[in-house]
């Protein structure tokens, strides 16, 4: 008899042809979250089993398997032979002492001696000799103790299901590249799209010598959070300094952040290219400040033509906030820090930015040396090898 | 690189490392254990407790209790002596005590906070005029840790004193101790000093204690420190904090003079165009604060460091927090408040350095004015 974790995962079962693809982009997953632990993973049939660990980390094991992708959900029960007598050990030993319960057995292996009904009859007896205070209740019971029959002769036995974070496994649903600026917001929206299988690369735009490095090792405590979920860390990061100084001394103030955002989304669009990026990730969310105004999205929008997910448009603060305090990212966000678009902060930006005004600001602006500046000061930074 | 930041921390003194070392190899004992090494070391950190009590009071009237740092000498002094009515301090204090008198409301204490004059000393008329029979503490920093103003404690001590004689007097000289030459007059009585603003180690502070002043303690145990702060004494860091202080005090007033000529030098370079001096000419020596009109201290700073100097600032680093609460307090005008640059100096500070920092700090505030400029 020995302590196992089986892992179920979510929405796979749902793919054709490809579904080896996606199990072995979530097997590589779960051995990455598992890194560093003793371990072995087993695929069986539509589902993953954790053997051989260390019991005392079990809890360890179980939290790193809570964070990936595609687990929809997982138990830690027991592997045992198959003959009642050990059938019985185990299940024993899963079962709650008192309490109403029911036996509910899987056979995959159809030629096991036993019907399904027998063993529940069986096991259920069983159970109620050794614990007088249980009472079975086969339609709403408070435990239940699973039987899965295998067919290489051992079961798996377990009473309780613990929720996955759902999703599909990151690698699966291309790359995208999350503009994170150090705020609440870009964190959520990257971990909405590593949820959904998305490989998420990281790019900062700092504004040094008017932000500090503060703020970057800020951005790169978030990449690190973030990297639990997504399983990679690497973060780019752009000094936009001068632009902003060029769109200072030339531009309406009132353009200031609609002309950097601009900026940002074009150098975005640039990296992603050059990385095999298929996407821009933003933490936009509709109206939530002067630049996240249809006008203001529009404005920046129209400078690139690769798609911008923004999985936060129709969520209010406080829905991200409680997401931000979920995935563990909210404590670092609220860290003060100074964030590169209040360095030449106008008084009054402008709320419902004209595309024809932007762009005949704009042209004020030398846009291509300004765009290749910002791309030579191109700093990567591995965070998974800290 | 020059390092003009020597209010924040300092190099420790080579010889205050040698001092330590011993201690970190072949005299690692407990001081209390009783056993040859432990009675041995035990002799030893009473002997630097000995020698750094005395330099600035009668080892008479005063006794000295080892902390972590300056910062657990002041709360454990504020907790101890505010216990009802009202604590009376000043705008100026460094945030170890100001933190520790907003707690205090906490504690159904009222704290009270006397104004400042411009250059960061206390108001001292303003500061006695909050003083009534319900006060328990009064708190006044010795030095300004932002201007580098210097309060007359003992004259200040003494009008408490004779407005209402039950209240403690308590003043942080961290900035003070080893700096300016001064004795604990009998109306003190609770002084905070710190080790690595003199050449000392990091996790080392102290408080001196009038004798016969009843503190209760922060930390319980063992009851090391007279019970006032239990914990094995971090002996290593107290040998060093007695070497620093001992060539410290040896050169103090040589320093003190030295320093004076250099921090009018570094002012005098500095571009009036630009800058303006908030640091009074009688303040401690060791520190120079000035504010650079309509820019931001920590750009400046940053720009500073490209030129290879280290200076200080007097905000805080964040956009949301980008002014002073000391500086606010002085009462400078709003188009400095933001560009306040701190140069502090120590022992190592040479006369290049102070005209090669001047020249940086003017070069610096050009370029950033001529880069946010509008066209």
């Amino acid at each position: 008899m020995e302590k196992v974790i089986i892992i179920r995962y979510a929405e796979i079962h749902l793919k054709g042809k490809n579904r080896g693809y996606f199990e072995r982009v979530f097997s590589v997953n779960l051995e990455r979250a598992l890194k560093g632990l003793k371990h072995e993973l087993h695929r069986l049939s539509g589902r993953y089993l954790v053997a051989c660990f260390d019991e005392s980390r079990t809890e360890e094991i179980c939290e790193r398997i809570s964070r990936v992708f595609g687990v929809h959900s997982y138990s830690v029960g027991l592997s045992t032979g198959t003959s009642m007598g050990e059938l019985f050990a185990a299940a024993k030993e899963v079962c709650p002492k008192e309490g109403t319960f029911k036996v509910d057995t899987h056979r995959a292996d159809k030629k096991y001696p036993k019907t399904s009904m027998q063993l529940n009859a069986e096991v259920g007896g069983y159970l109620l000799d050794q614990n007088p205070a249980l009472k079975v209740d086969v339609h709403a019971p408070q435990h239940t103790v699973f039987l899965d029959i295998r067919e290489n002769g051992t079961a798996l036995v377990f009473s309780a299901f613990e929720a996955g974070v759902g999703g599909m496994p990151v690698g699966t649903s291309g790359k995208g590249v999350l503009l994170i600026s150090g705020g609440i917001d870009s964190p959520v929206a990257g971990y909405m799209m590593a949820k959904r299988g998305m490989s998420v690369e990281l790019l900062h735009f700092h504004s040094y010598p008017y932000t500090n490095d503060g703020a970057k090792e800020k951005v790169k405590e978030l990449a690190r959070e973030l990297a639990r979920f997504s399983h990679s860390a690497r973060l780019t990061t752009l000094n936009v300094a001068h632009i902003q100084e060029e769109i200072h001394a030339k531009c309406a103030a009132e353009l200031n952040v609609t002309l950097l955002r601009r900026f940002m989304y074009r150098l975005a669009e640039r990296f992603a290219r050059s990385i095999g990026g298929q996407c821009l990730i933003t933490g936009e969310s509709l109206g939530q400040v002067a630049s996240q105004t249809i006008e203001g999205i529009t404005s920046s929008n129209a400078v690139v033509t690769l798609p911008v997910l923004r999985p936060l448009i129709g969520f209010d603060k406080d829905e991200i906030i409680t997401l931000s305090r979920k995935i563990g990212t909210y404590e670092t966000s609220v860290l003060p820090y100074e964030d590169c678009c209040t360095v030449f902060l106008p008084e009054f930006p402008a709320i419902k930015p004209k595309l024809s005004f932007v762009e005949e600001e704009e042209g004020k602006l030398d846009v291509a040396r300004l765009m290749e500046e910002a791309m030579a000061s191109r700093e990567v930074y591995d965070l998974s090898e800290d | 690189m020059i390092y003009l930041d020597n209010a924040a921390t300092t190099r420790p003194d080579e010889g205050a490392v040698e001092a330590a070392l011993p201690y970190l190899h072949e005299k690692f004992f407990n001081p209390s254990a009783l056993y040859g090494g432990g009675v041995l070391v035990h002799e030893e950190v009473r002997r630097a407790r000995e020698f750094l009590l005395s330099c600035i009071a009668d080892k008479a009237r005063y006794e000295l209790i080892f902390t972590s740092c300056g910062s657990e000498a002041d709360n454990t002094a504020i907790f101890s002596a505010a216990r009802r009515g009202n604590a009376v301090t000043s705008a100026g204090e460094h945030a170890a005590v100001y933190q520790s008198f907003t707690e205090l409301k906490n504690c159904g204490v009222e704290p009270r906070f006397a104004p400042l004059k411009g250059d960061g000393s206390v108001d001292g008329e303003a500061l006695l005029s909050l003083v009534d029979e319900k006060t328990t503490l009064v708190s006044l920093v010795h030095v300004n840790n932002e201007t580098g103003a210097v309060n007359d404690i003992a004259s200040i001590a003494k009008a408490v004193k004779s407005k209402n004689p039950r209240c403690l007097f308590m003043s942080d000289g961290v900035q003070a101790f080893g700096k300016l030459l001064f004795r604990l007059t009998p109306e003190i009585d609770l002084y905070a000093i710190s080790a690595h603003k003199i050449g000392g180690l990091k996790g080392t502070g102290a408080l001196l204690k009038r004798k016969g002043v009843s503190l209760s303690p922060l930390i319980f145990g063992g009851g090391q420190e007279g019970g006032f702060r239990s914990g094995t004494e971090n002996v290593f860091g107290i040998l060093a904090f007695a070497a620093a202080a001992k060539k410290k005090f040896m050169t103090l007033e040589s320093e003190f003079s030295r320093l004076k000529t250099y921090r009018e030098q570094l002012s005098s370079a500095l571009d009036k165009g630009i800058f303006t001096r908030i640091s009074p000419k009688d303040g401690t020596p060791y520190i120079l604060t000035v504010a650079a009109k309509n820019l931001r201290g920590e750009i400046l700073q940053r720009l500073i460091e490209e030129r290879g100097v280290i200076v200080g600032t007097g905000s805080a680093c964040s956009s949301k927090h980008p002014t002073s609460r000391v500086i606010t307090a002085c009462g400078v005008t709003k188009e400095y408040l933001q560009g306040v640059l701190r140069f502090s100096f120590s022992p190592a500070t040479t006369e290049e350095e102070v005209i090669a920092a001047a020249e940086a700090a003017n070069s610096a505030a050009r370029e950033l004015i001529a880069r946010t400029a509008r066209s």
